[in-house]
């Protein structure tokens, strides 16, 4: 190809210079620029532009390559920044995800050894995610807190990313957990933490918009657990916390705790009187 | 002008000591140095300030919006920079997560844009080379830096820093110096600090503060002043109750009463901080 007789249109030129053309258009303007001195001419090479387009490369060659866990939200949809927030979750770390498998171990385990085992897995399930969401946020957990606390996204906004990473991983430990369960129990109670397990986070958030976030996990997983016990042992019927009639139940409270959580979400600002 | 900060009747009690009583200040376009001694409630009238902590009466306007309100605090939120006194930091971070990271919670969703930000004010504090070192192996200075870039981040329009030169070496305090000068020329500046020195090269304007009262307010022209005539060098020791200590080139220089055989010395900034804090010791 000749470089007499064609010149980089306006358009493509545009696309370059402000960097919103492909790789293979950006080569094949280069290609033609190092030939033709009409082009290069048109290319505007001033100190100013040089440094933006530097200081681009640089951005890009010190931003680290995005963990796993936010390429698979990202790939799942999720928005590039709020992918970033989940997977950085700090109580996302090794150790409480290792803790809980642990819990969940045993859960299993005692399912398997004895009779009523399950309901084990069953009372521990909705307890992990309060437990994930009081070592997730806070002045006292958090080493950033007051750094965090003076950004537009501090309060609600910021703990609601965080509890949703935690319950999602909780969620999903105790899915992966599961088929583990001996096969008597398939598959009509094996699911049956799941609502309950919403029921404990929701309310440990509505709660929180009232008392200190540690005190509301605590109150929300220690009365899961004093409930489901208590109901056992007042009717004789351990299983009867986790029977249909009582799923419709989380699912309403689920919806009406949502609810609160969402008009007093303002009470959850680190800034907000008590 | 219309001041950027006005502090009406601020109060902040923690158990039955009142930390700030009723405080009356306003700031505008600059930089301002707070100083106080340990204690004084700088740190709580910044971070009331900052939207941190919530005072127990008073009325606060910041940038025009009122933090007492929750929207109030998002608009203060969303034009502030803030470098807290104790800045803490996820170790496993590196340099340039800690500054995304706090870059995402200042709502810049566009990620291209964001990391351009994130070097920009790399290169500010000058940890440029330092982006992909992990926060834990940084030395205590760069920490500071690190801290103070994530203030600078989305060009705020009011900036708080609560001692922003503890731990920096002479090179990098100087350079801090020069951007916090060259930021106050446009917008509001409100910093904390032990140094005089800073605050004589730095701050147009100059509060002390102690008990939770201002003591001060002027110029650091005007601080030096209040130690006129109260400075002197001397070639013998001053007697028992002075406040002196001995120069490099063996004199003594006194802050109070001068003695008898001394000759008056030119008052700095840190000699009429001394003057007003000690006077207020002696009365409590
Ligand atoms: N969270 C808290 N609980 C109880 N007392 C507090 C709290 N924070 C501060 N104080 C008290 O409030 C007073 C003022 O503290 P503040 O941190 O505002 O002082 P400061 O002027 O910043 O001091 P320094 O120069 O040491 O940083 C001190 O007496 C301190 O003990
Ligand atoms: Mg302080």
């Amino acid at each position: 190809m000749t470089t007499g007789d064609w010149h980089i249109p306006p358009g493509l030129l545009e696309r370059y210079l402000d960097g919103s053309l492909d790789p293979v258009g950006v080569m094949s303007v280069e290609a033609h620029l190092v030939r033709c001195a009409r082009c290069r001419t048109a290319v505007p090479a001033d100190g100013g532009w040089l440094a933006t387009s530097w200081e681009r490369i640089a951005a890009e060659v010190a931003a680290p390559a995005p963990p796993l866990t936010e390429r698979l939200l990202h790939g799942a949809g999720v928005p590039g920044h709020l992918a970033r927030l989940l997977a950085a979750t700090p109580a996302l770390s090794r150790a409480w995800a290792a803790a809980v498998a642990v819990a969940l171990g045993f859960a299993v385990a005692a399912a398997h050894l004895a009779g009523h085992g399950f309901l084990a897995f069953l009372t521990l399930a909705p307890v992990l995610p309060t437990a994930g969401i009081a070592l997730a946020y806070g002045r006292r957990i958090d080493p950033a807190h007051e750094t965090y606390a003076a950004t537009p996204m501090a309060g609600a906004p910021l703990l609601l990313v965080r509890s949703t990473a935690v319950l999602l991983t909780a969620l999903a430990l105790t899915a992966l957990a599961v088929p583990l369960l001996p096969a008597a129990t398939m598959p009509s109670v094996a699911w049956a933490w799941l609502l309950p397990a919403l029921t404990t986070t929701s309310g440990c958030l509505a709660l929180a918009t009232r008392v200190p976030l540690p005190l509301a996990a605590v109150a929300l997983g220690g009365g899961w657990v004093a409930v489901v016990t208590g109901v056992g042992a007042v009717t004789g019927d351990r299983t009867l916390p986790f029977r249909p009639g009582a799923q419709v139940l989380y699912g309403c409270a689920v919806a009406l705790l949502t609810l609160v959580l969402y008009v007093r979400r303002h009470r959850l600002d680190p800034a907000e009187p008590r | 002008m219309t001041p950027t900060v006005t502090v009406r009747g601020l109060r902040k009690r923690y158990g039955h000591t009142a930390v700030l009583d009723g405080l009356d200040i306003a700031f505008g376009a600059g930089v301002t140095g707070l100083l106080g001694p340990n204690g004084a409630g700088k740190t709580t009238l910044l971070r009331c300030l900052a939207t941190t902590l919530a005072p127990d009466a008073g009325e606060l306007r910041v940038l025009g919006l009122d933090p007492a309100t929750a929207s109030g605090r998002t608009g203060v939120r969303r034009r502030l920079g803030y470098l807290p006194q104790d800045p803490g930091f996820y170790p496993h971070f590196t340099v340039f997560e800690t500054l995304d990271y706090v870059a995402i919670l200042k709502e810049m969703t566009d990620r291209r844009e964001r990391h351009r930000e994130v070097t920009r004010v790399l290169a500010e504090v000058g940890l440029a080379d330092r982006a992909r070192t992990k926060v834990r192996k940084l030395s205590g200075g760069m920490r500071q830096r690190l801290a103070l870039a994530q203030a600078l981040l989305d060009e705020p329009d009011l900036l708080v820093l609560d001692e922003p030169t503890v731990g920096l070496d002479p090179e990098q305090r100087l350079r801090l110096r020069a951007l916090v000068s060259r930021l106050g020329e446009s917008r509001t500046v409100l910093l904390s600090t032990h140094q005089t020195e800073d605050v004589a090269a730095l701050c147009e304007r100059v509060v002390v503060m102690d008990g939770g009262r201002i003591l001060f307010d002027g110029t650091p022209a005007g601080l030096a002043a209040v130690a006129a005539g109260r400075v002197s060098l001397g070639d013998h020791r001053p007697g028992p109750g002075a406040l002196f200590w001995r120069t490099a080139d063996g004199r003594y220089r006194t802050i109070g009463d001068t003695p008898a055989d001394a000759v008056p010395a030119e008052p700095t900034v840190e000699d009429g901080y001394l003057l007003l804090v000690g006077r207020t010791q002696e009365a409590a």
